[in-house]
């Protein structure tokens, strides 16, 4: 009886804690983008187009998402540093991506063309076939 | 019997909950709230409040010379900014216009001759109540953090309200595809496209990278001063102080953060 008694002790205190320390479990996870405004004048970034962002598997996957997400929240969130998870800074903005991957002058028509992806992006930023 | 083991069990797991409740809320006192915040670098969390900062711009008519047009030359060149010479396909970001054009509610009676055959620089005036964000649908039309009327061309679907809402003509449309008529395009900015409008953004995207805006600096008679009007230390302001200035319209309520000193 007395063992059964603090098994469900133990139980209870686990179950206690588990429940209680849940609601920092969000804390934990590395793999969120945090967004830090800057003001205009402060910290400029220059573009740093040494390195890519990301994975080439994931950009595959999901260049337009962050694409989407970089026209956007710097424009009217002021928000222009995209901080990756290994820490390093990037400037959101077409340029970070196209200061690399202008040298393939066919480097996103490859794929859109054989996709039949017709993107807007190129009636106003210069495309990697257009840049000099 | 039965009823004696229920009631410890009931005691007992009573306790544990108990246990268990203060060893999280001890918990919660041991670990300091900012370990638990993400990390920023000191320098990047300067997050500007919006109303903390607005731009503005005095314009010292009295230094302007008349045949001068650098800072228009500069700013067009900079922001990709078509010339049509149909003036019905007119698309610009700054201009010189005469007094009545640009000062129309001014008393023009009896006006000194010198002042009314001057030539002002006429721009978006970047209004701290302005009509334009209120009326655009989409919101490509808004306010920024630090004062600055911004266009988004990405939403801007070209209905052209914004156009009919601002009571000083700063907005243009892109009637024609744009990229027709740039006769020296820059990378550093992108163009527009058929059926947005576009005006005057306060080289915002100059000011990230710690330049001051194009027409600013391609003055050479220092004309124009640029700064935060809500900094009493700024350059601005203090000239603002030291001169007698005006506004365009200022009997609309639109708040100018464009002085003229005439």
């Amino acid at each position: 009886m007395k063992i059964k008694n603090i098994v469900i002790l133990f139980v209870a205190l686990a179950l206690g804690l588990s429940a209680s320390l849940y609601v920092f479990l969000q804390n934990g996870s590395a793999e969120k983008i945090t967004r830090i405004s800057s003001t205009h004048s402060q910290h400029p970034v220059s573009v740093d187009s040494t390195k890519c962002i990301a994975k080439k598997e994931f950009m595959h996957a999901n260049h337009m998402q962050v694409l989407r997400e970089w026209q956007q929240a710097p424009v009217t969130a002021g928000d222009r540093i995209y901080i990756a998870p290994n820490g390093s800074k990037f400037m959101k903005s077409l340029d970070t991506c196209l200061g690399c991957h202008k040298n393939n002058r066919l480097f996103c028509f490859n794929c859109h063309v054989y996709a039949n992806v017709k993107p807007t992006c190129w009636n106003c930023h210069l495309s990697p076939s257009e840049t000099p | 019997m039965m009823n004696e083991e229920r009631r410890t069990f009931i005691k007992k797991t009573g306790l544990g909950v108990l246990a268990c409740l203060g060893a999280a809320s001890g918990l919660m006192t041991l670990i300091p709230e900012t370990s638990l915040e993400k990390t920023v670098l000191p320098a990047w969390d300067e997050v500007t409040l919006p109303g903390n900062i607005r731009l503005g711009m005095l314009i010292d008519t009295r230094k302007c010379k008349k045949d001068c047009h650098l800072c228009i030359t500069a700013c067009h060149h900079a922001h990709n900014v078509p010339d049509f010479s149909h003036s019905k396909d007119k698309v610009t970001w700054i201009e010189k216009s005469t007094y009545k054009k640009v000062f129309p509610t001014a008393s023009h009676q009896l006006q000194n001759k010198e002042i009314t055959e001057r030539s002002y620089l006429s721009l978006c005036n970047h209004c701290a109540e302005s009509p334009c964000t209120r009326v655009c649908p989409t919101g490509a039309t808004f306010q920024r953090w630090d004062g600055i009327v911004a266009i988004d061309y990405h939403r801007c679907i070209g209905c052209r309200v914004c156009m009919a809402a601002c009571p000083y003509g700063s907005i243009s449309f892109n009637w024609q595809d744009p990229r027709t008529a740039i006769h020296e395009p820059t990378t550093a900015y992108p163009t527009r496209e058929q059926g947005v409008v576009e005006k005057c953004n306060f080289c915002s995207d100059r000011l990230v990278k710690n330049q001051l805006p194009a027409c600013v600096e391609a003055c050479p008679e220092n004309v124009m001063t640029f700064g935060d009007l809500n900094d009493p230390r700024s350059d601005i302001r203090i000239l603002l102080e030291s001169n007698e200035t005006v506004q365009r319209k200022p009997e609309l309520g639109t708040k100018p953060s464009l002085f003229y000193i005439i």
